[in-house]
């Protein structure tokens, strides 16, 4: 069904008025339903972002009130996002914002991502530009094959790890073998 | 030239595309929330000239332009074809798209983050959509620097996309297994996977075409390799559970089941009003006869490229003038006649 305001978009809101007994329905988009006032219920259509808001609640948390006073006055230097704007959109403003709010938000990152710390890919072009990088290109790419080796390592002895608790000794063997495989590989390369 | 969403085959399998999405932030400058207007355009700017032989990497032909110099319907269209979501079209501030003619790679620039790099592709191909991802990611990334740190990854407006900055994403259509009791609660238990599902269409509960998008969850702590491969797995084993129920089904109610499948076509090829909802749900009974090869059409049938066409957007580009609620579902319908393959 069209929004019968601006008669372009989908209706998805579906308003009904009760006004001294007399009941009218009507149907609008949330851009419009947005715009227009309905009172204490506005707050309803603001929000682009349900989940945005709901990791607001978790990253703000319920903390005292002196602490939550110390915190306000944390604001980023670099592009002026304030701990309060950074609680309620659930957005960083810029690289440096990582840096201010990380003491903050550390745990939380952890419980939000199950983890805290990346893995996998790496840029392979940093801190430069244009040509020059296209050379370095090469030695970066081997050293990301060790870093990848040494992360291949942890991997077979968490399943090593796995394996010993489960008393599947077969597969167990299997990992103790491909991680001496790649410890020999890793001396070789040094 | 065909479409990406054009070339989605459907016998024998109930996946139809793959997306894989990154986002990118470039180190000079503070992320687009806190970008002016001036500063934006300049970024832009910037970033267009450094991309503007982006084609060379793999000879393809891309097409930029500025979202404000586009229609609203065309912004809204590019919604429905998955190149734009919402969050990018409330974006007051400027923004840019890079798309290839078959907008199977697109490059928003501005958006939520300076840079989002997307991959779509017909059938289950998340490994090998992140690949060609990772070229284009390769290429810019030596034009321009990237905010990273060691310990938290690719930096990105929302928290929720940090570290590998990767969404990986699965669309399936699960018409028998979505009708369970358990279905629900399975959704939820797929969470503990580290994977989410939600419905593609509809709004609240209700699912139109009953198709479903899988992604991850978490974007931190596990590789690009490691996210993909899950968000394939868990589309192989929906497929699968999808494919054994409808087996059963079909070994007790065969012409029950081939009865619906083609009343649904007559509905599509012969109807002069549809709205949203009831074509969803035919087109989304003649996918999974498609599917299931019970129902042969003279040239391939393609449904997805259907559902797609009957998004308000598309309908409305189609037409020369705005149409209202009514006139939509006669337009649809008419769009249905006149696309749907005959009957072999």
């Amino acid at each position: 069904m069209l929004c019968e305001r601006c008669k372009i978009r989908e209706a998805n809101i579906q308003y009904t008025e009760v006004i001294n007994g007399v009941r009218t329905e009507h149907n609008f988009c949330a851009q419009c339903a947005k715009e227009m006032d309905f009172g204490q219920y506005s707050a309803i259509f603001d929000g682009e972002f349900p989940l945005a808001q709901l990791l607001s609640g978790l990253l703000g948390g319920e903390m005292p009130t002196q602490k939550k006073g110390r915190l306000q006055q944390v604001t980023c230097p670099t592009c002026g996002t304030t701990y309060e704007e950074f609680v309620n959109n659930s957005c960083f403003g810029c690289t440096d914002c990582y840096g201010v709010f990380d003491l903050l938000i550390h745990d939380n990152i952890k419980q939000l991502q199950g983890s805290d710390c990346h893995k996998g890919k790496r840029p392979v072009y940093q801190g430069n530009q244009g040509g020059e990088v296209l050379q370095e290109h090469a030695e970066r790419e081997t050293e990301a094959g060790k870093d990848n080796r040494e992360e291949q390592i942890r991997a077979w002895n968490r399943k090593l790890k796995e394996a010993l608790r489960m008393e599947e000794y077969e597969t167990a063997a299997v990992c103790r073998d491909k991680i001496r495989e790649l410890k020999e590989g890793k001396e070789a390369d040094a | 030239m065909l479409k990406w969403f054009e070339q989605v085959e459907q016998e024998n399998t109930n996946i139809i595309c793959s997306k894989v999405r990154l986002a990118r932030n470039w180190a000079e400058y503070v992320f687009p929330s806190k970008l002016s207007i001036d500063e934006s355009r300049e970024m832009l700017a910037r970033l267009n000239e450094g991309l503007k032989d982006l084609g060379e990497l793999d000879g393809r032909d891309y097409e930029s332009a500025y979202l404000d110099d586009l229609t609203d319907l065309d912004r809204r269209a590019l919604k429905e074809r998955r190149i734009l979501n919402s969050s990018i079209l409330a974006r007051k501030a400027p923004v840019s798209i890079l798309l290839t003619r078959e907008e199977d790679i697109s490059l928003v620039l501005n958006g939520t983050d300076h840079i989002r790099i997307q991959v779509l592709s017909p059938g289950l191909h998340v490994e090998e959509a992140l690949k060609t991802a990772n070229q284009i990611d390769d290429y810019v990334n030596a034009r321009f620097s990237y905010a990273f740190d060691e310990k938290y990854g690719y930096l990105t407006s929302f928290p929720t996309n940090m570290g590998t900055g990767l969404r990986a994403t699965a669309i399936v259509h699960l018409p028998t297994l979505s009708m369970g009791k358990k279905f629900p609660s399975m959704l939820n238990d797929m969470g503990r996977f580290g994977v989410c599902i939600r419905g593609v269409y509809g709004e609240g509960r209700e699912n139109y075409g009953s198709l479903y998008e899988i992604s991850n969850q978490k974007t931190m702590g596990r590789t690009e390799e490691e996210l993909t491969a899950l968000v394939t797995k868990v589309a192989l084993q929906l497929n699968d559970q999808e494919n054994q129920i409808r087996e059963m089904s079909l070994k007790g109610h065969r012409l029950e089941r081939e009865d619906e499948v083609y009343k649904s076509y007559g509905v599509l090829k012969y109807a002069r009003r549809l709205t949203m909802k009831d074509a969803m749900t035919f087109l989304s009974q003649l996918m999974m006869g498609v599917s299931d090869g019970f129902i042969k059409t003279q040239e391939p049938c393609p449904v997805f490229r259907l559902m797609l066409g009957i998004q308000t957007a598309n309908l409305q580009k189609l037409s020369e003038r705005p149409l209202d609620k009514g006139e939509l579902d006669v337009a649809r319908a008419a769009y249905l006649r006149s696309e749907l393959p005959e009957l072999r």
